[in-house]
């Protein structure tokens, strides 16, 4: 018994560093472009395995991982529904992440492109920004997902590692309901 | 591999595969004895910390999965240990799916409980230490096999999309297989040398071979 629970604790250290092999995607959006990578939890990237993206049901960009696990592609206009990237690696693993048709504006780059162009002449925003607000929240909306997006693949990354309290907790859980059946039994007979 | 996470697999797929899991659960629970509590327990934390390890291989990552070690040892209380452990990888690391739990256990411990029935009573019964542990790495590289063709068979029924491929497959699951009969062969030669009653599953009878 003492040496299965030594062996249990290695398993449970050599696990803490490593991890197991949940496959994961994440995609950012920029523009009319979807970008972002598969990662298999606590390390490694699907590579050279195919991808697909819908828009509903309909299939609209696929293609295989590039070296980093990564994939591209631009978006229809407009974006009519929600888009779902899916990873397939080909032996069992897949995973899909879903991004709502409301993370996608479709008059983003018009919207800068109308700004920069204000800008130019040194006027001030309000006057148009009163006439065309769509276009204002457009770019605001496609500056701040640039900016989130290196947090939400940080939040992405802390969300599936896996913690050491975690693993040993899991264990000492399973023991333990061992234990308890144990004592039931116990106090019946 | 064989977490296979939630919103991929059919209702109907999932549905019938959580039915037979529930089922060999059920008949794990009528078989279970004091003994069997304790060894359960301690498989069902061995096989989930084993399955928290993995190793790049190919275009995906593989781990230990055990289950012909966990049928030999526990025959149908693999159901058990499996459920178990799975529900918390699930719910601790979400490897996997709450509404795929049927499914992965189905997959891991089916092919664990019948190597546990067809090879099991061999490598308890014979005094050949090296055929118990070829039988025991033959019955592990099966179990691997037979766990991504139960993989590949739910996806092919949920969706033609996600029909595995019988070249990667081999890729990844071949290292695997090896991977687990090495460790299955291990383990069994050292149990049958320094205390072959942990093999028995039941201590009751004098076949105690389910």
């Amino acid at each position: 018994m003492i040496s299965v629970l030594r062996w249990l604790a290695v398993l449970i250290l050599l696990s803490s560093p490593a991890s197991a092999h949940s496959l994961r995607v994440f995609a950012t959006v920029s523009g009319e472009e979807v970008s972002g990578y598969g990662f298999f939890v606590g390390g490694g990237r699907p590579k050279g395995v195919s991808w697909n993206a819908r828009m509903g049901e309909i299939e609209i960009a696929s293609g295989t991982t590039d070296g980093n696990g990564g994939f591209r592609f631009r978006t229809p206009e407009p974006v009519s529904a929600e888009i779902t990237v899916a990873i397939n690696t080909g032996e069992g693993h897949v995973a899909s992440r879903t991004l709502p048709a409301r993370r996608f504006s479709a008059s983003v780059d018009d919207a800068a492109g109308d700004i920069a162009i204000q800008s130019d002449v040194s006027r001030p925003l309000d006057d148009k920004n009163v006439q065309k607000p769509a276009l204002v929240e457009a770019a605001i909306e496609a500056a701040v997902e640039r900016q989130l997006a290196p947090l939400l693949e940080r939040v992405e990354q802390m969300d599936a590692r896996m913690r050491l309290t975690d693993v040993i907790a899991s264990v000492c859980l399973i023991l333990g309901i061992g234990g308890i059946v144990l004592w039931a039994r116990g106090r019946r007979s | 591999m064989a977490h296979i996470a939630d919103g991929i697999l059919s209702l109907p797929v999932l549905s019938g595969a959580s039915i037979l899991a529930a089922a060999g659960v059920a008949y794990g629970l009528r078989q279970i004895d004091d003994r069997a509590i304790a060894r359960i327990s301690i498989l069902s934390a061995t096989f989930f910390a084993v399955s928290l390890v993995s190793v790049p291989v190919g275009p995906a990552s593989v781990h230990l999965l055990l289950s012909a070690l966990l049928g030999i040892i526990l025959g149908p209380g693999i159901f058990l240990a499996t459920v178990v452990a799975l529900a918390l990888q699930a719910v601790m690391f979400g490897f996997g799916g709450l509404t795929t739990l049927g499914v992965n256990t189905f997959n891991i411990a089916m092919p664990g409980f019948l190597v546990g029935v067809l090879v099991g009573p061999y490598i308890r019964r014979t005094h050949n230490v090296a055929g118990a542990a070829f039988a025991a790495a033959l019955s592990a590289g099966l179990c691997v096999f037979l766990t991504g063709i139960l993989v590949a068979m739910d996806l092919w029924l949920s969706s033609p999309d996600y029909i595995p491929v019988a070249r990667i497959v081999l890729i990844t699951y071949t290292p695997l297989a090896i991977g687990e009969a090495l460790v299955c062969a291990a383990i069994v030669t050292f149990l049958k040398r320094a205390n072959p009653d942990l093999l028995l599953p039941r201590l009751s009878s004098a076949g105690a071979t389910t």
